[in-house]
């Protein structure tokens, strides 16, 4: 069972009972976690974990001392805060310390759906027995991945600040492959309540995708106009308005750097559509009710029609600029500040162009410009005179995200949908658009299917 | 450097794991701090695998497994003159896993009690019997032998019982070597260390302790030119290691970190890359990612199933390419091992029992096994289990993940030098950098840490902003050139991701230096 409020105050302040030190913060949580995993049209496997585990972190003299457990036995938690105090004396006194935060005011998210906690096995069961019946009614083969995930989390300081809050995910994935291993679709769909996860339109999109992907053909890499779909935004721009950091800006270590020390705030740096904020309260993706230290989130603005309004200001690195520390981001939304346009109606547009629906494997090659490598994989079609043509096989990319979102590369933007990185496994969320661009950097041909 | 670093590795591969048979708690026990012990002691194993085994026996389960794992973990973070973070945590609980009508099912908790255990493992029964109602085809284990026995990794030196103090003053000297050479911005360095304390019982008679020590050390050095906005980063080229402290202190970190800050300045500096077709001569520290990616992976048995067709990928080595393929050259052999002293996978058995072996994946450059498992390898031409099971907590599932898997060096004594000499127009790489590969590893993209440009047989200046692509097959079927023993070294992951929930996995990937030809090299710079 998830710990409730009474319970997890009960354990911070026995945790903090133990403490000597002048400051010191102590988190709980507690998490109850199933998933079912299946392959090949079959079931693979399945499994539970229950799990609560204390952190404590104490500050003596300016010098910390870290150590976490899951043992909550009364011995075992006093032995964890003796370890944080032990660890503290000995390490060199912490340049960045600020004192911890006193009594703060939260605002609930409303993240948490009970029906997701407490998932039942057999309507889990079933629900999967459905998509890969689907995919053998279909004639391909399907392979996914179905998690719940419950977490009651709380925090509190020795000056005197608590927090407790729940919050629960549950995400369903399918891939489809036609049994020549010829095509692929894949399809991903997560939200806190499991009543608003649509099996029935994962595994249906899985499953067109992959057989709307049969006989590809192979176009020669190069730069193409492009529509990428959520999913493929996602698989970029997954949790964006986390990368906004101030100090590595300030620091002349991020794409958001200028010479001579400065940053891009006040820059138009993205099309003047393009808005990239963070908002607690959103009910289609609900963030937390606090943020970095304790600190009471707000919704944040980062960049409004394309110009860099704000970086994100640590405590300590606020300090030292003599900014207020930035309350988020707590989650990531892309959004167009004009009506937005759906992905046919982009297709409907286009000249000549490929779509796009998802990346795999991005990684990181030159943080200067953001520019990450990759490649496409299960669906990617030729656009031709406002009609998808054919499928085609996959591509190797290598693309700047600042180009990709520069003023003049953007043509449309659409509907911004909850998704998450693929490679997150659904863990992640964000509320992403599709997007039509100009210029989309293909660098070599992949035969992946 | 290079000199020193080969003398290390050969060091520590002499160190070696050992298996003792016994059915007691393990010696080294003694070696856990007081609350552990009492903790340890208050638990006793064999009693609560008496009853998940015989709970689970009663519920009609064809199988069933139960792990009791500690997990003790230590990070010690600077950057420049200060401390990060100092940490330490612990995780103990449990796991039960059973095959019930041929489907699996699983259930794990914190608390490590007579009733917890009853409860969990009813549970992970009515898991695997909620989804055998909808089983396609039942799961069926090839059987492995009763083993009774404790095993201890091959570390010389616990890293749990040296001094944070002496960590905190390493790695500030550390960074004190790497920011000698003027136009170092910044470094980060840390070192983490893992112990993992393993109780495995299974319905097959199996009772197993292992004890396990990894060691990760790393740094990164950066340069940064505030005129023109440019930024250059140089990691270390020493990896993680399946062994203790010993390693902090015979691996020449701090005439790297003085190296690093000097190969970041300079990277600033280094002539950009022109891109098009040169040979490669490739360093094992950096061979080792591409080896990882483009072998370790394909030859896992579950991908090529399409067990991971929704996740990590399928396989382009499919079922019908056993002893046909012609992977890599003739010269080239892979070694699947996971008995490797040193290395980050080596375990005396894995997840279910299996005890560890070593065998070969490619051979003479011909494709010619798998990794396996025991669900699995009825799939196999072996059909047997290589013990490739692994879990990454008490509280995750057990399933396929990669061994050691390494190429092994020439007969004779080829240096580096001697390759090089071979080749008119190439580039020389150290170290891992960016890298990706498609999800059924025929195309690749890997950057590094430093880059030499060879010309006329010789090692000349700096480049920058490289990385090459190549089709897996065509790139080891380049390989024209394996440095012998001498030039042998070991890299690794500690945190090698895969399956759903990702889990992760550590491992090694030893090679001797290498030479390829003809690759086509991109500059990542280029607008």
């Amino acid at each position: 069972m998830l710990l409730s409020e009474q319970e997890a105050r009960a354990l911070t302040e026995k945790l903090l009972g133990y403490v000597k030190a002048g400051d010191a913060v102590v988190n709980v949580g507690s998490e109850k976690y199933s998933h079912l995993r299946f392959a090949a049209n079959g079931f693979t496997t399945s499994g539970a974990r229950e799990n609560t585990t204390v952190g404590v972190t104490v500050w003596i003299d300016k010098r910390r001392g870290s150590s976490s457990t899951n043992e909550i036995d009364d011995q075992s938690l006093r032995a964890a805060v003796d370890q944080a105090h032990d660890l503290a004396r000995i390490s060199p006194v912490d340049r960045e310390y600020l004192p911890a935060l006193g009594a703060q005011a939260y605002k609930p998210v409303g993240g948490y759906a009970e029906a997701t906690a407490n998932i039942s096995l057999q309507a889990r069961a079933r629900a999967i027995n459905d998509v890969i019946a689907n995919c053998e009614k279909a004639g391909v083969i399907g392979a996914g991945f179905h998690q719940a995930r419950g977490i009651a989390a709380a925090s509190a300081t020795k000056n005197g600040n608590f927090a407790y809050e729940r919050s629960s995910l549950v995400s369903l994935s399918t891939t489809a492959r036609t049994p020549d291993g010829g095509s692929s679709g894949y399809f991903l769909r997560n939200h806190f309540d499991v009543g608003k996860l649509d099996v029935r339109k994962v595994s249906r999109e899985a499953i067109r995708k992959a057989l709307e992907s049969r006989r590809p053909r192979t176009l020669e890499p190069g730069v193409y106009p492009a529509i990428l779909e959520p999913q493929a935004v996602a698989d970029l721009f997954s949790n964006f308005a986390f990368s906004f950091d101030a100090r590595s800006a300030d620091e002349g270590r991020s794409p958001f750097s200028l010479p001579g020390g400065k940053t891009k705030v006040g820059q138009k740096i993205f099309d003047e559509r393009l808005n990239v904020y963070s908002d607690p309260w959103h009910p289609e993706l609900p963030g937390t009710q606090a943020t970095q230290s304790g600190i009471p989130a707000q919704r944040v603005q980062l960049v409004r029609n394309g110009v860099l309004e704000n970086l994100v200001y640590s405590r300590f690195w606020a300090g030292q600029k003599e900014k207020e520390p930035t309350p988020g981001p707590v989650n990531s939304i892309m959004q167009s500040s004009v009506s937005p346009v759906s992905v046919d109606d982009m297709i409907k547009s286009t000249d000549r162009g490929i779509l796009l629906g998802r990346f795999w494997y991005v990684r990181g090659v030159d943080p200067r410009i953001a520019l990450l490598t990759g490649l496409t994989r299960d669906g990617i079609w030729y656009i031709e005179n406002g009609k998808i043509q054919y499928p085609v096989t996959n591509f190797r990319f290598n693309q700047s995200l600042m180009q990709l979102l520069a003023p003049g590369n953007v043509e449309m933007i659409g509907m911004p949908e909850r998704v998450g990185s693929a490679e997150a496994q659904g863990g992640s969320s964000s509320l992403l658009p599709a997007l039509k661009v100009k210029e989309f950097h293909f660098t070599s041909a992949s035969e992946a299917v | 450097m290079t000199t020193s670093r080969r003398d290390f590795i050969k060091t520590a591969s002499l160190a070696a794991g050992t298996v003792a048979v016994s059915s007691s708690l393990p010696s080294w026990m003694s070696n856990v701090d007081a609350a552990e012990a009492a903790a340890a002691a208050s638990v006793d194993k064999n009693a609560l695998a008496d009853i998940a085994l015989s709970t689970a026996r009663k519920l009609g389960v064809s199988y069933a497994d139960i792990r009791i794992n500690r997990y003790r973990t230590e990070q010690v973070s600077t950057r420049e003159k200060q401390v990060q973070n100092v940490s330490r945590s612990q995780n103990f609980g449990f796991g039960v896993r059973v095959l019930f009508k041929g489907t699996w099912g699983f259930a794990s908790s914190r608390e490590v009690t007579p009733e917890e255990v009853r409860r969990i493992t009813r549970q992970a029964v009515d898991i695997a019997r909620a989804n055998s109602v909808y089983q396609r085809k039942r799961i069926t284990l090839v059987p492995a032998p009763k083993v009774v026995a404790s095993w201890k990794s091959g570390f010389e030196k616990d890293p749990f019982e040296v001094p944070i103090d002496d960590k905190i003053q390493f790695l500030l000297k550390l960074n004190e070597r790497a920011l000698k050479t003027s136009g170092v911005s910044f470094v980060n360095s840390s070192m983490g260390f893992v112990n993992e304390q393993k109780f495995y019982a299974s319905t097959d008679g199996s009772r197993i302790d292992q004890y396990i020590i990894r060691a990760n050390p790393n740094f990164t050095v950066t340069a940064v030119n505030r005129a023109n906005g440019d930024f250059q980063s140089r990691n270390a080229l020493g990896g993680p290691q399946g062994l203790g402290y010993e390693y902090m202190e015979k691996y020449p970190w701090m005439a790297e970190a003085e190296q690093a800050g000097e190969e970041a300045v300079a990277k600033l500096k280094a002539k950009p890359v022109e891109p098009g077709k040169y040979d490669l001569i490739l360093h094992p520290s950096h061979l080792w990612l591409t080896i990882h990616e483009s072998v370790g992976h394909p030859t896992e048995l579950d991908r090529s199933l399409w067990w991971e067709a929704d996740y990590a990928g399928t396989s382009f080595l499919t079922r019908d390419k056993i002893g046909k393929l012609q992977f890599a050259s003739k010269m080239v052999n892979f070694v699947a091992d996971r008995t490797q002293p040193g290395a980050l996978a080596t375990v005396g058995f894995d997840d279910e029992g299996v005890p560890a072996q070593r065998w070969h994946l490619i051979k003479d450059g011909l494709f010619v096994d798998w990794q396996t498992t025991r669900d699995l390898a009825l799939m196999s031409p072996q059909k047997k289990s290589y013990g490739c099971l692994h879990a990454d907590s008490w509280g995750s599932v057990s399933f396929p993940r990669m061994p050691n898997v390494s190429l092994q060096p020439s007969a004779g004594n080829t240096t580096m030098n001697d390759l090089v000499a071979g080749v008119e127009k190439g580039i020389l790489i150290y170290g891992d950098g960016s890298f990706s590969i498609d999800q059924q590893r025929y195309n690749f993209q890997f950057g590094g840490q430093t880059f030499w440009e060879i010309k006329n047989g010789k090692v000349g200046g700096m480049l920058r902003d490289v990385a090459y692509q190549s089709r897996t097959t065509d790139f080891w079927n380049s390989c024209d050139g394996l440095g012998g023993r001498g030039s042998y070294e070991i890299g690794g992951s500690f945190n090698d991701g895969k399956g759903e929930p990702g889990q992760s996995n550590a491992v090694s990937h030893g090679c001797p230096v290498a030479r390829f030809r003809n690759v086509n090299v991109l500059n990542t710079a280029a607008k």
